[in-house]
């Protein structure tokens, strides 16, 4: 894998190296550089199967990873490009035209993080949530225990009590002076 | 495609002459297989309420709550798991980390109800046909959720350590204590044994989490003496750490101790920050032990003026002088106390109330005085000869070691007790008779048999280790003096039995099985009493007492209203239990000297 | 009459887009699903029909969406195992693997030789179960109920094999991070004998009725045939590609667990039709008994099932990513996995196979195919909605 990133960087800039395993490794990318990059992994080194495409929300930094996986089967690699986005008003050029399947996960990615891809075929339609109006759940400011709790009942006659807590009540709370 | 195409499916039609594969009664001709996850079983005797269950649980479906007739009592909470069918996914990952392997489960799961709410139940108090069931999941024989071993401390071994004070314990690095700490499952049964509850799940967490500045902060929310109770506390919390049933309590006084040797003094003195705007209000406390120094610091950060009369050269009361430097060393007291003396108190050494200053004059200038004088005096045997010189108390020999007095070594010593402070003395002796003779000849008698040490077990390996020679079951009989007067050893008998039918002190001996123990030097070691003669007669007249010990309320006020009374002296031998009790009487102190609009 | 050249049909617009006009009347718009016997799982295919012939489709899913994603970010990492097999209820065995692998692997655990040839043991179990799921439908959409029973009896079977072995016959929660949770119990091969044995006794049966019968050929021969040419544009892996003559087998690809060690070969097909399909999950399932007889008389008898774990109620994870592949019966099924250094998962992607085949693929094959074929022709890629959504 050192020697792929040792050819590409000769043709491309990339960015961090890591080699997680023999046979898996991540590159990061910067945006703009992605789709000349994929394609040449499809067609010149022969990584022509798209494994998955997903996003990573790093919240605190302000940023979306995208992670484009691809599989070499002849060579049994596989590569992960990382892409950093800005989080606000987050787009991505659209790789559909690479793989067809691809449109199904940018529509997935748009729908769950709120990440736009222009030009993905039928992107804005609805795909796993029909009706949803709240923000784009798996973003991480999106408290799925918050939503459940505004969204469903409590199953009344629940109750519980902390062991520490009860022991002190129990065996020692404070009393006031005696 | 071909005619075989067409006739092969027609095979099909044997099956018109097989009997059914289904099970025709399977309510009853169907159990489930050995290993089978079906509902819960929990022992009722095993199950100590520590909630690990629940906290594991990623379905939120165990609550703990109280039931009838399990009181909470130290080491059990009182709680028990009820478990909700309607969340429950039979993962048995709660079994899989129950702390005693009171919960399990059966192999059943047919039940039929028309009620849903009967599906939330108790296990092992809501009575089930398959209490009794055999069959059902069992954890694999080893408990892999977590570690059950504790780590290892480090520790000086024998050679290295006999010929000098050397601390033995050296104390966990941060990588042993992050270990240590990971075993810890934050239930906080601990808390409620510990006499001055301290927060040890959370400061167990800042060990984890590397946090050792939070961690002092919450060490110092409860204990000034964290270095001492880091060392010589008689960590019964241990006793009721979850983790005991099935593998080792977590090693909390060695994380304490770890915390605490983490953060600079001046460090700890910043995190404590400083004490509140003054009151005007002024406090005396006679002894500088833990439960004096501890009122002292709690009333000092309250804002009162605290000044603490102490009749020795240096603080610390019997952690000082009662506890050898193997076991405590003296500059982490030092640091103990500077901690204190940093929020202002003022310690006046060298000072003994009753000699230098009176109890009335104590009355006189101060708002209220606490008296904190711990047990300074050795008890006797009054055996015959046990007036010879050469029989000594073991506190007033440990005292003069602390105090650099020379000592006149015995080559060859018996001591009598089987106690800590038996121990230690022996300990002791051991090292300086090793220093000025290069050998050790001690002997140790104690009533109790060896199953019934009052001893820590760890004092007695170690002193074994030490080559110190412990007999048990030896009651003694006599001081042996030659015509001379020099004391030539101890005679002792075979102890038959301790106590009487009521449980009283009434040793029984076998005069037949006599021994005569070589010793230049005895050493009494079977107790001590509070020397309370600084009262003076008026005072003494006028207090109420209780079976020798100043009576006190539960607060620990004394009959007079502007003395309270605290740690070892009214509550018996234990830093621990000094330390909640120097915090109850600050508590009770502070509230008296403070305006009732005020607390209101 | 069909214009002999369908690819033309339904034609286009200049921009690309179909030319269909649904107010003309000549269209229909057709729900399949999601409650319909034809349909795998919860999930709708809208059709556009001319006639009975499909002119569009769209796949419709998220009746089964439970969010296991965003779930398992609030939960620690042993609290994620018991749900991750929640998320393939016929072949729930390869999220445990998958997941546990993966947690493994940025953990730095290593796991004991005998865990692995447990897992290995419960991954082709589980196979031979989702194909024997698999059969029946494929031949229910033809109308053959009686293939269904039997494969569902013997099928029943190898749920009691499991019972005995995990302790749960659907949702085994057995693969757990570390290792296994417990050895075979005794006796167990010389049951999974006699279970291998009926199983195939019941397949020789399908053979005749089902793979060797007139109405079955004539309706499933050189119907959904997937170009290979498709297979990297559409992310087509497992049973898909094999029949299609492409030899996609993870466990021989990119070996895992003990198939470095196990005898086999993958199994291929050419014709790449619904029959093909068929017949390669029908021999691949021959093959997964035989794995299953190798593994038992080779595994060995005693060693630690598990390694020793911290304690997990409050594990934490370095920083790092990874993924983890298997071959399950459906093609390749992975875990993307990121931890950010607490103690719980950063994110964690659930690679379907059915998540490309039964929505990009299978929108597009099932064009000019005839309304009765449909069922067979979902029913044939083997998709199960569950693992789409997650």
């Amino acid at each position: 894998m050192q020697q792929l990133y040792d050819t590409l960087t000769q043709r491309f800039s990339l960015g961090e190296f890591t080699r997680q395993r023999a046979d898996l490794a991540f590159i990061t990318v910067e945006a703009v550089r992605l789709h000349a990059l994929l394609r040449h992994l499809r067609d010149q080194e022969g990584f022509t199967h798209l494994v998955l495409l997903t996003a990573v929300d790093w919240l605190e930094d302000g940023q979306f990873q995208l992670t484009y996986l691809i599989n070499n089967r002849a060579k049994c690699q596989d590569l992960g490009l990382r892409v950093m986005i800005a989080r606000d008003n987050a787009s991505m050029e659209s790789i559909h035209d690479l793989w067809a399947a691809a449109a199904t996960y940018q529509r997935e990615l748009r729908e769950m993080f709120g990440i736009d891809f222009p030009g993905s075929p039928r992107l804005m339609d609805d795909f796993i949530l029909e009706g949803w109006n709240a923000a784009p759940p798996y973003r991480r400011d999106f408290d799925t225990l918050e939503y459940s709790r505004a969204t469903y009942r409590e199953r009344p006659g629940r109750e519980t009590r902390d062991p520490a807590a009860h022991m002190k009540q129990q065996l020692y709370g404070d009393k006031g002076d005696v | 495609m071909s005619i075989s195409d067409v006739l092969s499916p027609f095979t099909a039609w044997k099956n018109l002459f097989r009997d059914p594969v289904t099970i025709k009664d399977p309510l009853n001709e169907r159990p489930g297989a050995a290993r089978y996850r079906g509902f819960h079983k929990n022992d009722m005797d095993k199950c100590i309420g520590c909630g690990t269950c629940e906290t594991i649980c990623q379905n939120g479906a165990i609550d703990m709550l109280p039931v009838e007739g399990i009181p909470a009592v130290q080491g059990d909470s009182g709680l028990r798991p009820r478990i909700d069918y309607g969340r429950c996914c039979w993962c048995a990952l709660c079994v899989d980390v129950c702390m005693t392997g009171s919960l399990t489960m059966s192999n059943e799961y047919k039940w039929v109800e028309s009620d849903p709410d009967l599906f939330r139940f108790t296990p092992g108090v809501d009575k089930k046909y398959w209490d009794n069931a055999e069959l059902g999941y069992q954890r694999h024989d080893e408990k892999h959720l977590m570690p059950v071993a504790r780590e290892e401390m480090p520790e000086l071994h024998p050679e290295a350590r006999l010929d000098s004070f050397v601390e033995i314990v050296q104390g966990y690095n941060i990588e042993q204590a992050k270990l240590e700490a990971d075993r810890c499952v934050s239930c906080g049964l601990c808390i409620a044994t510990c006499p001055a509850h301290m927060a040890i799940p959370d400061y167990i967490k800042a060990v984890r989490d590397g946090d050792y500045e939070r961690g002092v902060q919450l060490l110092y929310e409860t204990n000034p003496f964290s270095q001492v109770c880091g060392r010589v506390c008689t960590h019964c919390c241990e006793d009721s750490c979850a983790a005991r049933h099935e593998g080792d309590p977590i090693a909390i006084r060695w994380l304490k101790r770890h915390i605490i040797d983490q953060v600079p003094q001046e460090k700890v003195i910043e995190l404590i920050g400083k004490p509140a705007a003054p009151t005007g209000k002024k406090v005396a406390i006679i002894g500088a032990g833990p439960a004096g120094l501890t009122a002292a610091f709690d009333l000092a950060r309250l804002g009162h003026a605290v000044t603490v009369y102490e009749a020795q050269a240096a603080g610390g009361g019997m952690t000082r002088y009662g506890i050898p430097e193997y076991r405590l060393p003296y500059n982490a007291l030092d640091r103990d106390i500077a901690v204190i003396t940093a929020m202002g108190v003022e310690i006046k050494y060298n000072q003994r109330v009753g000699t230098d200053i009176t109890m009335q004059q104590l009355e006189a200038d101060y708002d209220a005085v606490v008296l904190a004088i711990g047990l300074h005096q050795g008890r006797s045997t009054r055996i015959p000869g046990s007036d010879h010189p050469q029989v000594r108390k073991a506190v007033d020999l440990l005292r003069q070691i602390t105090a650099g007095e020379t000592i006149d070594v015995p080559k060859s010593m018996v001591v009598i007790g089987g106690g800590n402070v038996a121990m230690d003395i022996a300990r002791s002796m051991a090292r300086l008779q090793l220093q000025h003779y290069g050998e050790i000849r001690v002997t140790l008698t104690a009533l109790e048999d060896k199953a019934h040490f009052l001893a820590d077990p760890v004092e007695i390996k170690e002193s074994l280790e030490e080559q110190i020679n412990i007999l048990d079951s030896r009651g003694p009989q006599a001081c042996v003096i030659d015509d001379n007067g020099k004391l030539l050893g101890l005679k002792t008998w075979k102890v038959l039995s301790i106590f009487d039918a009521e449980r009283r002190f009434a040793p029984k001996y076998d005069p037949a099985d006599e021994q005569i123990h070589e010793g230049e030097m005895i050493v009494e070691a079977i107790g001590q009493m509070a020397d309370v003669s600084l009262l003076g007669d008026a005072l003494t007249e006028k207090l109420e007492w209780n079976r020798g010990r100043i009576q006190i309320d539960p607060n620990g006020r004394t009959s007079e209203n502007w003395l309270w009374s605290a740690g070892d002296c009214v509550k018996g031998p234990d830093v621990i239990n000094a330390v909640a009790d120097g915090h109850r009487v600050a508590t009770s102190i502070h509230r008296a000297l403070t305006p009732q609009e005020a607390t209101a | 009459m069909f214009e002999l050249d369908r690819s033309q049909y339904p034609q286009k617009k200049a921009d690309g887009t179909l030319d269909i006009d649904l107010t003309s009347g000549k269209y229909l718009k057709l729900w399949q699903g999601p409650q319909h016997p034809g349909i795998t799982g919860n999930m709708a295919i809208e059709l556009t029909v001319c006639g009975d012939e499909v002119v569009d489709a769209t796949t419709h899913v998220g009746y089964l969406h439970r969010g296991f994603e965003k779930l398992m970010e609030r939960r620690t990492f042993m609290q994620c195992f018991p749900i991750v097999c929640r998320i393939c209820v016929p072949e729930p065995d390869f999220n445990e693997y998958c997941y546990a692998a993966a947690v493994e692997e940025l953990a730095g655990l290593e796991i004991p030789e005998l865990a692995h040839w447990i897992r290995t043991l419960i991954l082709e179990m589980g196979r031979v179960n989702s194909y024997l799921m698999y059969l029946g439908g494929q031949a229910g959409a033809f109308g053959q109920g009686v293939i269904g029973q039997w494969t569902t009896y013997v099928r029943d079977l190898m749920l009691d094999r499991f019972e005995e072995l995990t302790g749960a016959r659907i949702y085994h929660m057995f693969i757990i991070p570390g290792g296994v949770r417990d050895n075979l119990p005794d006796g167990f091969a010389g049951r999974m004998e006699e279970t291998l044995r009926e199983i195939e006794s019941v397949l020789a049966d399908v053979d005749r009725v089902m793979f060797h019968n007139a109405v079955f050929k004539k309706r499933a021969v050189g119907v959904g045939v997937i170009d290979t040419a498709w297979l990297d544009s559409y992310g087509i892996t497992g049973p898909n590609a094999r029949a299609a003559g492409v030899a996609k087998d993870v466990r021989k690809d990119q070996p895992y667990l003990v198939y470095p060690e196990l005898e086999f070969e993958a199994v291929t097909g050419k014709d790449s039709d619904i029959y093909t399909r068929a017949d390669v999950r029908r021999r691949d399932l021959l093959l997964s008994l035989d794995l299953i007889r190798q593994i038992l008389s080779r595994l060995p008898k005693t060693g630690a099932v598990m390694t020793k774990l911290p304690n997990v109620l409050h594990w934490k994870i370095p920083r790092g990513e990874t993924y983890v592949r298997g071959e399950c019966s459906r093609g390749e099924y992975g875990y993307y996995l990121v931890t950010d250094g607490s103690g719980y998962p950063r994110r964690v992607n659930v690679r379907g196979p059915s998540y490309t085949h039964s929505i990009a693929l299978f929108e597009r094959m099932v064009i000019n195919a005839n309304i009765s074929d449909v069922a067979a022709l979902l029913v044939s890629l083997h998709t199960y909605p569950p693992e789409i959504e997650r």
